[in-house]
């Protein structure tokens, strides 16, 4: 994979952000721990702050030996620059389906854009140059905001959404990572985005306007009997839902609108569900939970480095044998 | 059997074949495996169509709620005779809704856990069994309906009146901080012309009226800042403006001065109107609340819950300590003694209790605090009553407690009589100590004494006599103070024992 370089950088990563809000909060740290790196850059990344996750893409900034000339690139525009050299990017598709990976200067997870010439949040657009000449316009999907492309990028074995699936999305937030999602599973596909917060669920319905299929919910997806004349039978779960009680919140969904042998993938905030003990011991806790709702469990990966004591669980539901 | 389903595009009634499927929930879904065993298992019985948008959207938020829509009732009272409805039972998904139709149309509902494998069953091949109409219809259909019940969720949100005290509180916080910095800065600006005048005027406001009033310091004898400053201040101010050592500075430098001055000014006087706008809101929305804890403590618990209703779902416990997560988790994850007091500290009941007491009346406090939220988020009335009596009862159990010096011996209600032998105690030690005293200060006078009194032997021998008796004295004296001494450290011990053994549990 193009992202080899980050394997070196994944040690030093240990302060990282110890005070990061819930989602997409302050991404600080990132930029700093940049500077760290790669050693002549000196007091490049310090000045990253900020927004430094939502610019500057993940992987090829470890090139730097590379690209030379460090001191001539200011902050924002070395990762403008990067964006736009559409001639020396070449896209290739992911192992996932739905997903791309662009190599150039820099490395860059990508979705397909459903809707050309917008970005959702800020993110970057590249375009490219099919074979037959017709313009491809993708989208950077940045794995420190979104825990699905953290998931991808971590080497999950099976994510479960590709083009055409229809995937039932617990804790939609402010629609960032669904509209990746429904960039994945394309015009064929559909997302079933919940979404309590009436603050982000506003951001969420704009999302949700430009793509036909996003159906935006905003209930609580602890009652999904409030929803059930909305949502059909879905072949995934995806669930960011950062609840103590996570699992029955799945479970309870997923007896209502997924498929038998269906599959569930849930990102797990140790903090969320018991602060006081360590990660792992509440990953190994959720397991038996999920098993009571019949999800049987399949993978398990940490989100490091993008994520701090973050899980991935996939699994599948068999309801009947 | 009958199954009532709803689709976004109408009602759907089902019937449902044969009946003993229900009683092998776990076998159901092979009845649904393809399309043709679906429609062998269940039978489109009737369907009807939303009109419109509107009327979808109106049934749909009733459903929500599990109410019986209008549309909803004509449809089951036309499909289902009066002679049926008394012998049929119908399904139905939502167990609220399911209670509203038994209650208004008489009839049988089951909406129970066993009937979800039926509705997994009818979801999976909906298309196959609604055969009048197509996919695309229901899934335009299906967006449509989603977008405009979001939109009317948002727009007829429950929480818009908490809202206004969210961010006025939110924003009264940041006008006091702002304001900080501001006055900060001109009084360091100002303060190179004029440095005397920080330390004499403390108060913000005052000072930047009469920078404004004044302007340069020279103008200071002679402009009239009665109507800002007492009297003395005034006349101190305009002595120390004679003698100051301040530099000079340009009109262009007074005129920015006098700019932020203005800020200065209108932001102060837009926080007082602020503040008695987010009084009068508090006291329509959480009367009782606002009435033990005040409107800036209850504002911010508001604001942390988020909404009035989520602080009412809150127990006391969780009230006592809103605002301290930090310090909650921390301690809970070193296994410490958990936090006190949150937000709840700045309210006036505890302000006023004694150092010791403070973490008994938060508690108290947060007790009485949950019960006020709950009558003025749920209750009916919209008096203080319930607030004013709690706060009435705190108040009386602070004097009880602070009665008997910090001792907390449970619910003993003679603290006056207490409190006096606690007292008497504390005099009986003193009075020992004196003693000690007296003893050491006539020791060194009677050895003098003894040397000037020496010729006069018979009147010596007197003292002498006096003077063994008083040795005597001091001897034994200091004996039974050291006892006494003893006595007092080792129960001092025993109480730093006690102390240390009750941290550690």
């Amino acid at each position: 994979m193009g992202f080899g370089d980050r394997g070196g950088s994944r040690g030093g990563r240990g302060g990282f952000g110890g005070d990061r809000g819930g989602r997409g909060g302050g991404r600080g740290g990132f930029g700093g721990d940049r500077g760290g790196r790669g050693g002549g850059r000196g007091g490049f990344g310090g000045d990253r702050g900020g927004r430094g996750g939502g610019r500057g893409g993940f992987g090829g900034r470890g090139g730097v030996a590379k690209r030379g000339g460090p001191g001539a690139r200011g902050g924002r525009g070395g990762a403008r620059g990067g964006a736009r050299g559409g001639a020396k990017v070449t896209v290739e598709p992911h192992r996932h389906e739905g997903i791309f990976v662009a190599h150039g200067k820099e490395d860059y997870l990508l979705t397909k854009n459903l809707v050309p010439g917008e970005s959702v949040y800020g993110e970057k657009r590249i375009s490219i140059e099919g074979a037959d000449g017709a313009k491809v316009e993708y989208r950077v999907w940045n794995p420190f905001r979104s825990k699905v492309a953290a998931g991808v990028l971590g080497g999950v074995d099976n994510i479960h959404i590709a083009p055409g699936k229809k995937v039932l999305y617990l804790g939609a937030a402010s629609g960032t990572t669904v509209s990746h999602v429904a960039d994945i599973v394309g015009p064929e596909g559909l997302v079933y985005a919940v979404e309590f917060s009436h603050r982000s669920g506003r951001d969420l319905i704009n999302m949700a306007k430009k793509r036909t299929n996003v159906i935006p919910i905003i209930e609580d997806a602890r009652h999904p009997h409030k929803y059930r004349m909305l949502v059909g039978m879905v072949d995934v779960i995806f669930a960011d839902v950062a609840q103590p009680d996570q699992s029955r919140i799945i479970g309870i969904n997923a007896h209502h609108f997924l498929k038998n042998n269906g599959h569930i993938v849930i990102s797990i905030k140790a903090n969320c569900i018991d602060s006081t003990v360590d990660a792992a011991t509440v990953f190994a806790g959720e397991i038996p939970k999920l098993q009571e709702q019949r999800i049987k469990p399949q993978e398990q990966l940490t989100l490091e480095p993008f994520e701090r004591d973050h899980a991935l669980v996939v699994g599948k539901y068999v309801r009947s044998k | 059997m009958l199954v009532l389903y709803e689709t976004p595009a109408g009602y759907a009634l089902f019937t449902l074949l044969d009946d003993g499927k229900l009683e092998k929930p776990d076998s159901i879904w092979k009845d649904f495996e393809t399309p043709e065993q679906a429609n062998k298992t269940v039978k489109l019985r009737a369907f009807t169509k939303f009109e419109n948008t509107t009327d979808a959207l109106s049934a749909v938020t009733a459903l929500v709620e599990g109410k019986l829509a209008k549309n909803l009732k004509e449809f089951l009272s036309k499909e289902i005779s009066e002679k049926e409805m008394k012998k049929e039972s119908l399904i139905v998904g939502d167990a609220k809704l399911g209670g509203a139709i038994a209650k208004k149309l008489n009839m049988k509902v089951l909406s129970d856990s066993t009937t979800l494998d039926l509705y997994r069953g009818i979801r999976s091949q909906l298309d196959s069994l609604l055969s009048g109409l197509s996919s695309s219809d229901l899934s335009a259909m299906v967006l449509g309906l989603s977008h405009s019940l979001s939109r009317y969720k948002l727009k007829f949100s429950p929480d818009k009146v908490d809202t206004m005290i969210v961010q006025a509180i939110a924003l009264l916080d940041d006008l006091d901080k702002e304001l900080n910095t501001y006055s900060m800065r001109v009084k360091e600006w100002y303060g190179w012309h004029f440095p005397e005048m920080t330390k004499l005027i403390v108060d913000n406001l005052a000072y930047a009226k009469i920078v404004k009033k004044m302007g340069f310091r020279a103008n200071c004898s002679t402009s009239d800042l009665a109507d800002i400053l007492p009297e003395e201040l005034e006349q101190e101010l305009k002595e120390a403006s004679e003698i100051s050592m301040g530099t000079e500075i340009a009109d262009e430098d007074l005129e920015n001065i006098h700019a932020l001055c203005d800020q200065i000014i209108s932001i102060t006087e837009y926080r007082t109107q602020l503040y008695e706008y987010l009084k009068n809101r508090m006291n329509a929305i959480a009367p009782n609340l606002t009435a033990l804890v005040g409107d800036l403590v209850g504002a911010r618990l508001i604001a942390h819950a988020g909404s009035l209703m989520t602080l009412a779902k809150h127990p006391a416990s969780t009230i006592q300590i809103l605002g301290a997560e930090k310090a909650l988790f921390r301690a809970l994850k070193t296994k410490h003694d958990t936090p006190k007091y949150g937000l709840i500290y700045h309210a006036s009941l505890i302000g006023q209790a004694g150092p010791k007491m403070k973490g008994k009346i938060a508690r108290m406090v947060a007790t009485k605090a949950a019960l006020s939220i709950r009558v003025d988020a749920l209750g009916e009335t919209d008096t203080p009553d319930i607030g004013i009596e709690n706060r009435g009862k705190v108040e009386a159990r602070l004097r009880m407690l602070e009665g008997h010096g910090g001792k907390p011996s449970g619910a003993d209600r003679k603290a006056a009589g207490n409190a006096k032998g606690q007292k008497k105690h504390e005099f009986v030690a003193s009075s020992s100590y004196n003693t000690s005293t007296d003893a050491t200060m006539t020791s060194p006078p009677s050895e003098k004494k003894r040397k000037a009194d020496s010729d006069n032997e018979e009147s010596s021998k007197k003292v002498k006599k006096e003077k063994k008796e008083k040795k005597d004295k001091k001897d034994k004296e200091p004996a039974v103070e050291e006892k006494k001494e003893k006595k007092e450290k080792k129960e001092k011990k025993e109480k730093k024992d006690k102390k240390d053994k009750k941290e550690k549990k």
